[in-house]
């Protein structure tokens, strides 16, 4: 709160210094964001006991703290799983969403108000409303006991979380498409089922580009779902299997393999993240963004 | 009645929609649903069903450990080994603390076929009773408990309702475990086993420049049931702390006991703040601070950063003035092996526990995970542990988890926070009732 | 139209197939739950006991549960005076023609990106550390040894270090969502507003604040959804017991669901419904003020 009494005041002065206090603020806070990054890759050099002390990397480079962290855990075992389950939720819930985006923003017909209202309000519903039924039907079906249907279930429910948000977005991509196209593609006899697939979904390729960016960080970073879910250790994606390395390396005190494992696992987000900023910005922007 | 709260739970979710898509859920349309959602509420109902499971013959075990554990590493190598002496193949599943805390009750309940699984004592023997097939018989056919710890058994027996439904193994106790050499730079000589003789070493150590206790917030409400526990005993302890009966003098006398040790500088700076294991490593295992009451399990956490040369020392917590219990009585338990009842394989199941609990494998166990033997011809302790072997064998009393003053997990967040700020000396005695008091039930 | 028929059918059944499973039915049954007493979450319907309305009475009169629902009310409040108050003020400074635009946009925004798990994991063992801490080291480098010697999690700090370090990642999302706000109103206005010497302030005031209507509505009702949800965060500030200046709704729900830390103690899933409803009630009332106060005719999702 203090924050923002110190923040507020330079608004009046912003554009009059030359947009020297906006370039201070920003500064500030990105300065913070890179210490704090900087402190913890520091850190995951050092040893435990130079951590405490205060003294990172007096003794050298260790980076043996990533050999134990990568060994010990089955890291590129979780990123396995993350990987699979963000690409194939994010591929099917193309193929689920696009149509059912497409007819509802193209076609009149009853229920699409229904549709539409109650997809928009699913994106309100707290997950806490809708995991303790899940949960006893797959646990009464036994699905959590075998490893690959409860991977199945996994994409199933990280489709499933997702479908409202990406119909609605792209829903609204669709209705921003000119009807010329569909209207030539008629005159030409093409029926509109093919012409859906050949011609329209080809042409909503930048919102489904940035729609499935966005559901991609959400399936790679998803938490309360996968930790309910994923009952083996086989099956865990990145941050329930970040929490578990956490909490190993709490047990052993190995404080600078916790670093490590913290870095291993930020490493990848961030280096597709500088690749890929101006799309995952769009992404997350896109939703409201009209034409 | 499933209509009407139905046609209500959408009309609440209709108002709440965000009027993306301009009103569009008027009043006459809210009834349309209706018989949708009904067929679909009737659509999962049937797979309730319990699906057939297709058992291979072989054992299927449920295990509380990670694969990459010390414990999960001996488990495998008890099992491979069972393996190829008997032929039995054998389903190993590690499901982790999380993974069988939420699945195997369900699993159970859905008939998946599990003939064996773990975990600690009394989640085993009562949230998991109904499940559990009896022992006696099994154990007796192999003389069981010839080789066994009696104290234990004798543990399992009560908490299994009088007869024994699961056998333990890695044995633990809970007391305060401390840092011999700073106790011999101090002068502390003897172990204090009553509240004064604490109060002098305590004494003794900040005098030589040390935390004489240090706890996290994972812990401490240990101290406080421990206490309670030795003023009035366990079970008035859980009657106290489920009932809400804030009023009775114990916790004003308990309270008191500890502010006068925050009073006297006692307790570590940071205690009030300790986030598990801030405690434990930072200041226990980095020599700073004396002594912590904890799980025999904690040598082994921190060893690491302790280094090699760290000696351990253990007590039981101290008798107090006009108490009931003594340094006798002790919160120690186990890990547990428990059978399924609807297990068929029940007899291959009792071998393989008794490859896992007894000779060889325990002893491996013991070693890679600096735990407690189970088997009694495993005589020699690990050396960072032998410390608790005394303390170990001399309890009769046993406490269940916090002596009790865990027992209402509404309450614990509560207790806990007060007894931070009362260790931390931002709270006196009576303050700390008040505010327990204030938290009702 | 009636050719169309099939293929409306074939397009939506996939998709509403799965909003009916995944949302609908266990909305309808969490309901019903919330009304019974139901010792474990897999019981069959012929377990559960109907006890009326004593599910939400029980909660009403626990402490723990209350003060789980005024810990997540000031999340939602503070956290949300703080996270916008902060993401439109950088907004506007992203959107003043700065230089370095999408860098510092990427920088800001690049939390929100980073495992949530990864985030509070740095705070809590590193900027709050009362040993090696960040806060700790900026502190006593300036001299001031009192705030130095804070103990950002005890009792006293706890609620408000958590509440700092999640507001810190949220922060960039919705500055985002204002800056593509603010982006989206034509400049025509600021040249029409500056030729009748409207100054940089007022232009603020009359300009951007009303046109910016819906997107705060954006904001608040995202605010607001992930609020609601708050969980990670909880769990890693406090480790092994819930704990009462962090504790949330759902991880109280988890507690009763799935048992509390290391102790044995009673679970009744219908609780965890009831807490559900609860929450969405909460959700729902939100947005019903947001609609009454926010009017505009702007569709935003």
């Amino acid at each position: 709160m203090a924050k923002e009494k110190k923040y507020r005041e330079p608004i009046n002065w912003n554009k009059e210094l030359k947009l020297a206090p906006g370039y201070l603020i920003l500064i500030l806070w990105i300065s913070f964001t890179f210490v704090l990054l900087g402190w913890v890759l520091l850190a995951s050099f050092s040893t435990t006991k130079e951590i405490f002390s205060n003294k990172l990397l007096d003794s050298g480079l260790h980076f043996e703290n990533y050999v134990k962290a990568w060994i010990n855990s089955d890291v590129a075992g979780i990123f396995r799983n993350s990987l699979v389950y963000s690409i194939i939720s994010c591929s099917l819930l193309i193929v689920i969403c696009a149509p059912a985006a497409y007819v509802l923003a193209r076609f009149i017909f009853p229920g699409n108000k229904l549709i539409q209202t109650g997809f928009v309000s699913a994106m309100g519903v707290p997950v806490v409303m809708i995991v303790l039924p899940l949960f006893g039907i797959v646990a009464n079906l036994g699905i959590l006991n075998h490893v690959l249907s409860n991977a199945m279930l996994l994409i199933f429910l990280y489709i499933g979380i997702n479908v409202p948000y990406t119909t609605i977005f792209l829903m609204t991509f669709f209705s921003n498409l000119s009807r010329a196209f569909e209207e030539a593609a008629a005159i030409d006899g093409c029926p509109p089922t093919k012409t859906f697939w050949l011609i329209m979904l080809p042409m909503a390729q930048p919102g489904i580009i940035t729609v499935t960016i966005f559901n991609f960080i959400n399936i790679w970073n998803e938490y309360f779902i996968s930790l309910i879910f994923a009952n083996s250790d086989q099956l865990r994606p990145i941050a329930v299997g970040l929490y578990s390395m956490i909490n190993s390396m709490k047990y052993t005190g190995d404080w600078a393999g916790m670093f490590a494992a913290v870095v291993i696992v930020f490493l990848p987000t961030f280096i597709l993240y500088i690749f890929l900023s101006e799309k995952i910005i769009a992404g997350v922007t896109g939703g409201g963004v009209k034409g | 009645m499933k209509k009407k709260m139905m046609a209500l739970a959408l009309a609440l979710v209709m108002t709440g929609s965000l009027a993306a898509c301009g009103g569009g859920g008027s009043t006459s349309t809210t009834a349309a649903p209706v018989d949708t959602t009904a067929a679909s509420a009737e659509a999962p109902a049937g797979g309730e069903e319990k699906p057939a499971e297709a058992s291979g013959g072989g054992l299927v075990y449920w295990s509380m450990w990670e694969a990459t554990e010390p414990q999960g590493q001996v488990i495998q190598e008890a099992v491979n080994k069972f393996t190829e002496d008997t032929g039995i193949a054998v389903d190993l599943q590690f499901k982790g603390r999380t993974g069988i805390r939420e699945g195997l009750q369900p699993a159970l309940d859905a008939g998946t076929s599990i003939d064996l699984f773990d975990e600690d004592i009394d989640r085993v023997n009562t949230t998991w009773g109904q499940y559990l097939m009896d022992l006696e018989e099994l154990a007796k056919a192999v003389d069981y408990e010839a080789t066994a710890n009696a104290g234990l058994i004798a543990a399992c027996r009560e908490v299994g309702g009088g007869t024994l439904k699961s056998i333990p193994y890695q044995p633990n106790v809970f007391a305060f475990f401390y840092n011999q050499a700073i106790f011999d730079e101090a002068g502390v000589t003897e172990v204090p086993k009553t509240w004064a003789e604490l109060d002098a070493a305590c004494a003794k150590i900040k005098e030589a420049g040390y935390v004489p206790i240090t706890c996290d917030d994972a812990y401490i409400v240990c101290m406080f049931g421990y206490h309670m526990s030795r003023l009035v005993g366990e079970p008035k302890t859980e009657e106290i702390v489920k009932g809400g009966q804030w009023d009775d003098p114990a916790i004003l006398a308990t309270a008191e006991a500890y502010a006068d040790f925050a009073g006297k500088g006692y307790f570590s700076d940071t205690i009030a703040s300790n986030v598990w294991p801030a405690g434990q490593n930072q200041e226990l295992a980095m020599g700073t601070a004396a002594m912590y009451l904890n799980g025999s399990w904690l040598p082994n956490e921190v060893k690491d950063m302790a280094g090699d040369d760290f000696v351990w020392g253990c007590f039981s917590y101290p008798a107090v003035d006009g108490g009931t219990d003594g340094p006798e009585a002790a919160n120690y338990g186990a890990q547990v092996l428990a059978i399924n009842k609807d297990s068929k394989n029940a007899e291959d199941a009792f071998k393989l526990i008794c490859y896992l609990t007894q000779g060889e494998f325990d002893k491996m166990l013991s070693e890679k995970s600096i735990g407690i033997p189970a088997d009694s011809n495993n005589s020699e302790w690990p050396a960072l542990i032998s410390c608790a072997k005394p303390v170990m064998e001399s309890l009769t009393t046993r406490y269940p988890w916090a002596a009790g003053g865990e027992a209402n997990a509404d309450m614990t967040p509560i207790i806990k926070e007060n007894f931070m700020s009362l260790c931390g000396g931002t709270l006196d005695a009576q303050g700390f009732v008040d505010a327990l008091k204030k938290a009702g039930n | 139209m009636k050719r169309n028929k099939g293929m409306i059918i074939a397009f939506l059944t996939p998709a509403v197939f799965m909003f009916s499973v995944i949302f609908l039915y266990p909305i309808i049954r969490t309901i019903i739950m919330s009304f019974f007493k139901i010792e474990g979450i897999t019981d069959p319907v012929s377990k559960w006991q109907f006890t009326g309305l004593s599910n939400f009475i029980k909660l009403a009169n626990t402490t723990l549960f209350r003060t789980s629902m005024w810990n997540l009310f000031r999340i939602w409040l503070i956290g949300g005076i703080i996270v916008m108050s902060l993401a439109l003020l950088f907004a506007v400074i992203i959107t003043s023609g700065i230089r370095f635009k999408s860098f510092f946009r990427a920088v800001i925004y690049l939390p929100n990106i980073v495992s949530a798990v990864a985030l509070a994991t740095m705070w809590l063992q590193y900027v709050y550390s009362p040993k090696f801490g960040l806060l700790k080291t900026i502190f006593s480098s300036l001299g001031l040894t009192s705030l130095a010697k804070i103990q950002w999690l005890d009792a006293g700090h706890k609620f408000g270090a958590l509440l700092v370090a999640y507001c810190f990642g949220m922060v960039g999302y919705h500055m985002l969502i204002f800056a593509s706000g603010i982006e989206r109103i034509s400049a025509d206005y600021f040249e029409a507003a500056t030729l009748d010497g409207a100054n940089k302030f007022n232009q603020f005031r009359y300009i951007t604040m009303p046109l910016l209507k819906g997107v705060f509505k954006t904001n608040i009702t995202m605010w607001s959804v992930t609020s609601v949800g708050f969980f990670v965060w909880s769990q890693l500030f406090s480790t092994v017991t819930a704990d009462n200046q962090t504790i949330t709704p759902m991880v109280y729900m988890y507690m009763q669901i799935f048992g509390a830390g290391n102790s044995i103690t009673e679970r009744n899933s219908g609780l965890g419904a009831a807490i559900g409803v609860l929450l969405s009630i909460c959700v729902v009332a939100i947005f019903w003020v947001c609609n009454h106060l926010l009017k505009d005719d702007d569709l935003e999702f």
